[in-house]
């Protein structure tokens, strides 16, 4: 039982670095950026 | 509940405008970065009379609302934009009472696009020294504003600034002076044209070398009844504001400022004189040098050795205390020696950022940046490049992010791609074992070789970092502007507020930056290290016994059999046997490649791997050493590490990219995979064929 427990924390840890590092070096989701200024975008800016 | 308002900070470089930041909010700051970009955010809460609480930014160092490099630009966008979350509703412009005149640019700038503004004057504490005075109430009137005039250094005047971002609504938003004058027709146009916007903010929009945001010229250009005029002509009409704000400022300061030059009591130019001397201005600077790496390595020593076995023993702990099993073993060889690798670092990194930011604080780094450009420039780098690469000798990784404020874009993208070049502290362990077994103990004028070979190799990566921004500075097609403008502070002592901050944040963005980073990949490598394919692996107890049952072998012997075998069938064992043939002419063996893989996630792993590789026990560096000593050549016979692939792996390791974590702050910074990529196959690809030939030469 011990063992199992360990291998699935083993392997939940590993998931978790992997997700980590792939997140932060290979695929970043898009945080929708600070909107702009300029044109006639209506943000306020002129 | 209380109302909350926004202040943003803003001012010309070294007018203590940190400092301002630091006495509103103390500890309650954060640092981040603008979306998008890497350029410092810092912003901390400050309680106010009345009930009001402030959101404070602390702008970047800004001369005038005409952007020259990212870190202006940020202020110029965030001024622009009214939707912006941060927008202020109150600007407070920090000048500094001995540069009133220069400062004050910037302030009229701001005041011309109606933004309710507050004039600070620090350093007060230096007027008398100076000989300056000041007509407050004639200032207000000119200027249209109300002005706080304070001395961070004697936490003086910090409670009437207070009082009156309090009270912000009470300001002036009338400008100060009209600049549509320099070109009345151009201006009715553009007026005509927008009849709806802000002139200031149209002319500022118009006239930006930088784009930012979604708005360039061409969105003017596109209007039909607007024709504006080409860049020469709006160069023109832009130094022609200058200069009409010039002599506003001038007019103002004849009746506002007095200088009574008798009674100034000036050592600065003394200071100066030796300080940037072309012979003793170098020489005082190398010794400064010496003295801050010397001190750097001898105070680092006893927290490092410190932390070094605290987490040895929190290792031993977790060991012995948890249940045996595989994540017990994470725990203790993965996370807490991840862990350890990073911490490890603090007390180097903090030594350095306080050095760095006791010089900068002093107004000593600006006399270096100047000193350094005379000979920086003629390499392609720029003076202020001297401060990455100086930094690069702790980390790679803040020294790459000090290069942010270099203006050209050029001069940053090399120094950005040759500052791991310079010796980090994390080729450090691998140089002194690699040294201490192939180097001998003698000694020449006093000098041990072994401490020679120690200086040589960071001189030979100064010398390769500047060589090749000069061949970069050749083949790089990048049309950049080239300009050098560095103002020389005043010389003052530092403030232990101030110093202690940028110590807390630099540490801080280590740790926690790089830090999830080297956790992270010290998981996987643990688990490349700790799980493999097939029975060699999985029956590596039964092949081993099997093995060396005619040898009565001690249960300890065996078991580091085991592990050495289990090791060499892991998947980064077999990794290190696939790469074999690649690193044999090199004169190293599969388990030195392992080494070499897994110090791509940071340099030091390298010593750490090896340990593991040659199963050693507790008294790591010790019998890590007498068993690299005693490793045999499987092809050649005689051992191992010997003078030719001592020198060999010398000489990989100061040129090679082998950090995981650089190449992620290289592409931060530059915003592409291209330049990290080319500078792992570049840097890399050097190094093997250095070290290939230092060994065929040698062996």
């Amino acid at each position: 039982m011990n063992t199992i427990i360990q291998n699935i924390l083993v392997f939940a840890a590993l998931g978790l670095a992997l997700l980590f590092l792939v997140r932060k070096f290979i695929w970043t989701p898009k945080k929708k950026s600070a909107k702009a200024c300029g044109g006639d975008d209506g943000c306020g800016c002129h | 509940m209380s109302k909350q308002i926004n202040v943003a900070l803003i001012g010309n470089p070294n007018t203590g405008k940190t400092s301002v930041f630091n006495a509103l909010t103390g500890l309650n700051q954060k640092v981040g970065n603008y979306p998008g970009i890497t350029v410092e955010k810092k912003e901390g809460i400050c309680k106010l009379p009345r009930g009001v609480k402030a959101h404070i930014i602390d702008l970047p160092g800004t001369y005038s609302l005409n952007a020259s490099s990212l870190d202006e630009n940020v202020v110029i966008e965030l001024l622009l934009n009214k939707t912006d979350k941060d927008y202020p509703d109150v600007a407070v412009v920090v000048s500094d009472v001995e540069n009133l005149k220069r400062n004050l640019l910037l302030f009229t700038q701001i005041k011309d696009l109606k933004i309710p503004t507050i004039l600070v004057i620090n350093m007060a504490d230096r007027m008398e020294y100076k000989g300056i005075s000041l007509n407050l109430d004639y200032l207000e009137t000119q200027l249209k504003t109300k002005i706080a005039l304070i001395s961070t250094r004697k936490n003086k005047g910090i409670d009437k600034l207070k009082e009156l971002i309090a009270t912000h609504k009470e300001l002036s938003i009338e400008p100060c002076l009209d600049a549509s004058t320099i070109d009345k027709a151009y201006f009715d146009n553009l007026r005509k044209a927008f009849p709806n916007q802000l002139l200031y903010k149209l002319w500022l929009v118009i006239t930006q070398d930088v784009n930012f945001g979604k708005t360039d010229r061409k969105t003017f250009e596109a209007v039909e009844d607007f024709k504006t005029k080409s860049k020469t002509d709006l160069k023109r009409l832009q130094q022609k504001e200058t200069i009409k704000r010039y002599q506003f400022i001038n007019e103002t300061l004849k009746l506002g400022q007095t200088i009574d030059l008798k009674s100034a009591k000036d050592l600065r130019i003394k200071l100066d004189r030796i300080l940037t001397h072309k012979v003793w201005g170098y020489l005082i600077f190398g010794i400064i040098l010496l003295t801050i790496f010397q001190a750097i390595y001898d105070w680092s020593s006893i927290p490092m050795d410190f932390i070094d076995s605290s987490f040895a023993s929190l290792s031993e702990w977790t060991k012995s205390t948890l249940p045996d099993g595989a994540f017990t073993n994470l725990l203790a060889e993965g996370i807490i020696s991840g862990l350890g690798g990073i911490v490890i670092f603090i007390p180097q990194i903090a030594f350095l950022f306080l050095f760095i930011s006791i010089l900068e604080e002093s107004g000593y780094m600006s006399r270096v940046v100047f000193l350094m450009d005379r000979i920086m420039r003629r390499f392609g780098l720029s003076g202020k490049s001297v401060v990455p690469l100086i930094s690069g000798t702790a980390c790679a990784i803040p020294a790459i992010m000090a290069t942010r404020n270099i203006e050209s874009w050029k001069e940053r993208l090399i120094t950005i791609l040759v500052t791991p070049f310079t010796t980090c502290s994390a080729r450090l362990p691998v140089y002194l074992i690699i040294i201490a077994l192939v180097i001998p103990e003698g000694r020449i004028l006093g000098l041990s070789y072994q401490a020679l070979t120690l200086m040589l190799l960071y001189l030979i990566g100064f010398g390769a970092a500047v060589g090749s921004a000069w061949i970069l500075n050749k083949i790089l097609k990048i049309k950049s502007k080239s300009f050098f403008v560095v103002e020389m502070p005043n010389y003052k002592l530092p403030l232990f507020k101030n110093v202690a901050l940028t110590v807390l944040e630099k540490t801080k963005a280590f740790v926690f930056g790089a830090g999830k980073i080297i956790l992270a990949i010290s998981i996987v490598l643990w688990f490349l290290a700790s799980y493999g394919p097939g029975d060699d692996f999985n029956n590596a107890e039964t092949i081993v016994t099997e093995q060396y049952a005619s040898e009565n072998l001690s249960e300890e012997e065996l078991n580091q059999k085991i592990e050495s075998h289990k090791l060499e069938h892991s998947f980064i064992g077999i990794a290190g046997h696939a790469i074999e043939p690649a690193i044999r002419p090199l004169g190293y063996d599969w388990k030195i490649g392992i080494a070499i893989v897994s110090s791509f996630a940071a340099r030091e792993v390298f010593v750490g791997t090896l340990a593991t590789i040659y199963s050693v026990g507790s008294d790591e560096e010790e019998t890590i050493k007498n068993r690299m000593a005693g490793e045999i050549n499987p092809i050649l016979g005689g051992p191992l590490f010997n003078f030719a692939s001592g020198i060999s792996l010398l000489l990989f390791y100061a040129f090679a990219m082998q950090c995981m974590s650089t190449l992620a702050i290289v592409k931060k910074e530059t915003n592409s995979w291209k330049w990290p990529m080319y500078q792992l196959v570049i840097m890399s690809g050097f190094a093997y064929i250095v070290a290939l030939v230092a060994y065929q030469l040698l062996i």
